[in-house]
């Protein structure tokens, strides 16, 4: 039987895959994948959790979220598009210009 | 006049706002009447206070922030009306003799900022107001000294605000919380200090909050070894930083002692007797050594009044009449003669740009009066009877034998130091052979730093000759304030320590 | 009459204001008559005051205000005129008015002359505060008042450089000046505490309230009061430890030696013991008492001795001085409180027509005071030769001048306390002063005349202030016919004051004068033998015995000076150099800057993480995260 703890365990593992993806990649891009996975590890959980408690509201935040991170996408790519022109590069290291 | 004081906070500073539209040349002229006008009302306050009143006067009271109990709450008794006068007359006297002719306009909008800040300290009676005006002094004085000042202006005023802030937030640290006990007590909120006296703490809260009040004003006074941004202070500032720094704002450190640490903990400021006496010994001693090594006319100065300052904190923990009043008076005189002294030591280095006594020598023969303004103030200095040094020496030493004579005879030692270091700096500036080829062509005194000395020269002498018609009404406030301690303390070693005056005795 | 005790008292102080106006100008010969006529008004009002209180006996006090008022303490301006001031009022006013004659013609040249009556003027003012005051702290104004004048005057010539202890021994004027206000200082930290005792214990600084008071005191809080106030007496009067500082005040001009460094200034400490006779005298407090007649003893002979080889005129004079004062001090201690105040008083003339003499010779011999570079002077300067000799008698004590009477009542009453040690000592020493005292005499007026060779050319004084010099040199001569008057004078206050021979003593009265009388003449015929005669038994400098061990201790005043030095003046400077650069800048300030670099450093490290990196920004902040969590964790298991 498939229980609550599975699903928080495959959120963990998710969570954990992107966290590695936002502390590892250089890229960008990469690294806005890697925070839309978390997003995603995060949504898992709370279905589960909203299911399990017999609650709505758990389910209600995962479409806020997901209709967030969609717009952040949206202006997220518009703004690396803007990067990508000006220093023709999306490479972390390349525009670390706030060095203090 | 109802809101008499708070014309006399908030005139220089409206009358500062608008000195920037006046033209640069008149800008001196401006400020001088400003000062003027400013001390001309602080002598009304003086006319229309009622002598034989020991409480607090012309009281203004308007709630700002009525649920925290925050008021714009305003008044003054013996002790801060003269501290008042003595500010609004350094001011103008600093400002009539200044020198100075970088900016001249920038200097004196922020020197009636300045004034603002300092009456403001000493008329509040509201810890929140106390405490706005406390901090907003420091700015036009990082100012001053960071504008207008010496070689390491920078490292001095910086040491100056951080120092002096450091101190002033532990402060607030105290302040708030005993407006948070007095909350838990009561049940309202309150910052007016008069509220905060009724409050009678536990002895070990007292001990506590006496400590966060005491680093604050300890910081400001300067009492060792929190003494050392002061000679940097000092020997960067302008000389009109020096004047004020001197004469107002080491005052505001003493003052605090008097309006807080001593009405609202009477048991830990008997415990605190010895501790702080043996700081102050060290202040004395220790500084007075310090001023006879040095080489400069400025820190020479400097340093002895760290040493005076020592003998005023000794008055305010003697717990009786005669050397709390004593206290007081002398933070007065402590304030018009190291003044004047940091001005004429300002004279001199107008003309030679050095401050060093070594390149002088002689300078009587050239300077006569020079030489005799710089002689009166020095022996004020050392506390000569018949001026203004003596009363407030002589009481707090007195008052302070009643509690311990061993600590009295080295405090006074400060009258043997206090010349040895004075008499060596006049011998080697004023005294032998005019050797040096550019001291021979100095010219003595000119109209306007002669003007700006005499009246000075005046209150010192008149002060000394009949000190009455100052000290009584201090007298009165101070007598006030030790029967209020001797109710309010808790312990028994508090209220024998405590020693009210006969004449209250038979009254109260 | 209580107009006349204001008159008395602000005369003088008028006078130096007066003369403070013309202080920066040119010299105004009319400045110094008026500063001295104002004198000759205050000495009239003294005199007119004293015959007052002769006839009537009335005690005059007035109050002319309040001075200081807080707590409990209250202190007028309040002055009393009885019979111990009422003395020192008219010895000081009279004495001053000669002096300040005398300086009209003394300080003709100088151009500091109008300033010099301001101070002149100002110093009889402070002191006539001491002497008239009703209570300590007045007294306390003038007594620190004559020090500042004393400062001022002796300091006089500040314009002279500093030299060599060698040089001179009393290095500058300005070094003198110096000296003579801290020592004065150590002293009256002294009498200040006394004061403070006396406050604290009776609860009030009015002569009558405190000495009322003394007898319901503890012996031990007597008995601190007398050693504090003793203190104060002892700098002021220059007894030892405290007495380097009169010698070096010579370095002023000679009418300000002759007015304070002799006749009035210095005996202000005999004057406070006197003064407080009531306390003085009381049993509890014998053993002070007794210390005081023993130090007084002991500076009587010890500065005699330092005069026996002294070579300048002034300080010899000077030496004579603390002497004299040692023998008060003695007559104080005994308990004979009205022979010391008498003994004060005819020493204030003769000493003070001593030094106006001594000042004629060095403005006639262009400041030189050597006295192996004069002899023979007596025939260009008769007059001055006349008052220098009656003067020296008076000193050495041969009746029937001032001197005998009064020294030989202070042996006597050593005599009479069966102090039998102090009273061979004071014996002593009078012989000694005898000798010092004229072999000054002989070296100046006798023997071989040694300054023509050196290019000097000396001048009698101007004629008007060798008569303004006379009054003094007839009382140096009748003072002591008046002793009896005076004694009932005096007995008048009460009896503190009084004191008789036993029977014993009194029988033996006369051998114990002609004693002294004779050890005074062998003085005398030894200095003559030795100093005065001419010819082939001419006085020769002896360099050889100059280098002996006793002489090289006495030149060198015991070599107290060079102890002071080497011991209190350069450690003194050395710990407070220490301090400055050691431990202030080292230690306390260090640790201030080294808080502040401590914040400055670890921001300055920690900075380095701000890589701009956003890669290593999100490292951190997963970091920081973990961290939270895990603290929450932690506590969340606490809990």
């Amino acid at each position: 039987m498939i229980g609550l703890s599975h699903y928080l365990i495959v959120s963990a593992i998710i969570f954990s895959i992107g966290l590695v993806g936002v502390l590892r990649r250089r890229n960008l891009l990469m690294l806005f994948f890697a925070t839309e996975v978390m997003l995603n590890a995060v949504n898992i959980a709370f279905a589960a959790i909203s299911h399990y408690y017999n609650d709505l509201t758990g389910q209600m935040f995962a479409f806020f979220i997901i209709a967030i991170a969609a717009s952040e996408v949206a202006v997220g790519l518009g703004i690396l598009i803007v990067l990508f022109k000006k220093h023709g590069s999306l490479d972390l290291d390349d525009l670390a210009n706030m060095r203090g | 006049m109802e809101n008499m004081l708070s014309i006399l906070v908030f005139f220089p500073a409206v009358a500062g706002l608008l000195g920037f539209v006046v033209e640069k040349e008149s800008a001196r002229m401006y400020g001088v009447t400003v000062a003027a006008i400013e001390f001309a009302l602080s002598l009304w306050l003086w006319f229309s206070f009622d002598m034989s009143n020991a409480g607090m006067q012309f009281v203004e009271m308007i709630p700002l922030i009525p649920d925290f109990g925050i008021t714009y709450y305003l008044g003054a008794d013996g002790i801060s009306l003269f501290i008042i006068i003595m500010t609004t007359l350094m001011t103008l006297i600093g400002m009539a003799g200044m020198s100075e002719t970088r900016n001249v306009k920038n200097m004196i909008i922020t020197l009636l900022f300045l004034e603002m800040t300092m009456v403001g300290v000493f008329v509040a009676l509201d810890a929140i107001i106390f405490y706005m005006f406390w901090e907003l002094s420091l700015v036009p004085m990082l100012y001053i000294i960071g504008a207008w000042g010496g070689p390491l202006r920078i490292y001095a005023s910086i040491k100056f605000f951080l120092y002096t802030f450091a101190g002033s937030l532990i402060m607030l640290v105290g302040m708030l919380f005993v407006a948070y006990t007095y909350h838990d007590l009561t049940g309202v909120w309150s910052f007016a200090i008069t509220d905060w006296y009724a409050l009678v703490l536990p002895v070990d809260y007292q001990l506590w909050l006496f400590a966060a009040f005491f680093i604050g004003f300890a910081i400001k006074v300067p009492m060792f070894p929190f003494h050392t941004w002061i000679p940097y202070a000092h020997g960067q500032a302008p000389t009109i930083g020096s004047v004020i720094l001197a004469a107002v704002l080491l005052k505001m450190g003493t003052y605090g002692f008097v309006r807080f640490s001593l009405p609202m903990f009477p048991d830990a400021s008997v415990m605190a007797i010895t501790p702080i006496a043996v700081l102050s010994l060290i202040m004395i001693i220790y500084t007075a050594m310090i001023a006879y090594a040095q080489k400069d006319m400025k820190q020479v100065i400097a340093y002895s009044s760290v040493s005076h300052m020592g003998i005023i904190m000794l008055g305010l923990f003697a717990m009786n009449a005669e050397g709390l009043s004593g206290s007081v008076f002398q933070m007065l005189s402590h304030g018009i003669v190291s003044g004047a002294l940091f001005m004429l030591v300002g004279v001199i280095y107008d003309r030679r740009h050095t401050k060093l006594m070594s390149e002088f020598g002689g300078l009587a023969a050239v300077m006569p009066k020079y030489a005799v303004i710089f002689g009166i103030m020095l022996m004020a200095a050392v506390g000569l009877p018949l001026t203004m040094g003596f009363p407030g020496e002589f009481l707090v030493l007195l008052g302070f034998y009643k509690i311990s004579p061993i600590m009295t005879i080295l405090a006074g030692t400060s009258i043997i130091l206090g010349a040895v270091y004075m008499l060596r700096l006049f011998k080697k500036s004023f005294f032998g052979p005019l050797n040096n080829e550019e001291n021979m062509k100095l010219k003595d005194l000119n109209n306007r730093e002669t003007w700006s000395l005499i009246p000075l020269v005046a209150i010192v002498i008149w002060l000394g000759v009949y000190p009455k018609p100052v000290l009584e009404p201090i007298d009165n406030s101070v007598k006030a304030l030790l029967v209020f301690m001797d109710e309010k303390a808790i312990t028994k070693e508090a209220k024998d320590m405590i020693l009210v005056s006969k004449s209250n005795k038979g009254g109260a | 009459m209580e107009n006349l005790v204001y008159v008395a008292l602000f005369a003088p102080f008028v006078g130096s204001l007066f003369a403070a106006l013309f202080g920066m100008s040119q010299r105004q010969i009319f400045v110094g008559v008026i500063a001295s006529g104002l004198l000759a008004v205050s000495f009239i009002s003294s005199l007119l005051l004293a015959i007052n209180l002769y006839t009537t006996g009335n005690v005059i006090h007035v109050t002319m205000m309040d001075w200081i008022n807080a707590g409990d303490i209250s202190i007028p301006f309040g002055f009393v005129i009885d019979q111990i001031s009422v003395t020192m009022m008219t010895v000081v006013t009279l004495v001053s008015t000669i002096v300040h004659i005398y300086a009209i013609g003394y300080m003709d040249h100088d151009k500091a002359f109008n300033r010099f009556f301001s101070y002149l003027s100002a110093f009889v003012f402070s002191m006539l505060i001491l002497v008239m005051s009703d209570n300590f702290a007045g007294l306390f104004i003038g007594w620190e008042g004559v020090g500042v004048c004393s400062w001022l005057l002796v300091g006089f010539w500040y314009h002279k450089p500093d030299q060599t202890r060698e040089e001179n021994p009393s290095i500058s004027p300005s070094w003198a000046a110096n000296e003579a206000f801290i020592m004065n200082r150590i002293a009256d930290l002294g009498m200040l505490v006394g004061i403070f005792i006396l406050y604290w214990n009776t609860g009030s600084l009015q002569y009558d309230v405190v000495f009322a008071a003394l007898p319901n005191l503890d012996d031990a809080v007597l008995v601190t009061a007398a050693i504090a106030l003793f203190i104060g007496a002892m700098g002021k009067s220059a007894q030892f430890p405290l007495h380097t500082w009169l010698t070096d005040a010579m370095e002023g001009p000679t009418p300000v030696s002759a007015l304070i460094h002799a006749a009035t200034m210095v005996t202000a400490g005999v004057f406070l013991v006197i003064r407080s006779n009531p306390l003085y005298g009381m049993e509890a407090v014998a053993g002070v008492s007794f210390f005081i007649a023993c130090l007084g003893t002991f500076v009587a002979f010890y500065a005699a001795s330092m005069a026996l080889v002294e070579r300048d005129l002034k300080r010899i004079i000077a030496y004579s001085t603390l002497s004299q004062l040692g023998y008060m001090f003695a007559a104080a201690g005994l308990g004979a409180y009205w022979i010391a105040l008498f003994h004060l008083a005819a020493h204030a003339f003769f000493k003070a027509l001593l030094f106006l003499g001594g000042g004629n010779v060095m403005h006639a011999m262009h400041d030189e005071l050597d006295l192996f570079k004069m002899g023979e002077l007596r025939k260009k300067m008769r007059g001055t030769f006349i008052y220098m000799t009656i003067a020296s008698i008076a000193l050495a004590g041969l009746p029937p001048l001032a001197g005998f009477w009064s020294k030989d009542a202070i042996i006597e009453t050593a005599f009479n306390e069966h102090t039998y040690v102090l009273w061979f000592m004071l014996v002593l020493t009078a012989g000694m002063t005898a000798f010092y005292s004229f072999r000054q005499v002989f070296l100046t007026f006798f023997g071989e005349d040694r300054h023509t060779a050196l290019g000097f050319h000396p001048h009698e004084m101007y004629k008007f202030v060798l008569a303004a010099m006379s009054p003094l040199a007839v009382l140096a001569i009748i003072t002591g016919w008046f002793m009896g008057g005076y004694k009932a004078f005096i007995y008048q206050i009460g009896e503190g004051v009084q004191y008789e021979m036993s029977e014993h003593t009194h029988h033996l009265a006369t051998y114990l004068g002609l004693i002294v009388i004779f050890v005074a003449v062998s003085g005398i015929i030894l200095a003559y033998f030795k100093y005065a005669r001419t010819g082939k038994n001419a006085f020769k400098r002896n360099e050889e015995k100059e280098q002996g061990f006793f002489y090289k201790l006495l030149i060198n005043q015991y070599y107290v000076p060079k102890i002071y030095e080497e011991y209190i003046t350069k450690p003194y400077a050395m710990i407070s150099e220490v301090f400055w650069t050691k431990v202030d800048l080292k230690i306390v300030d260090a640790t201030v800057d080294n808080i502040a670099k401590f914040f400055y450093v670890s921001g300055d490290k920690t900075r380095a993480m701000q890589t701009g990196n956003l890669s290593n920004y999100l490292n951190w902040m997963a970091v920081g995260a973990v961290v939270l969590l895990v603290i929450a964790a932690i506590s969340a298991m606490l809990v």
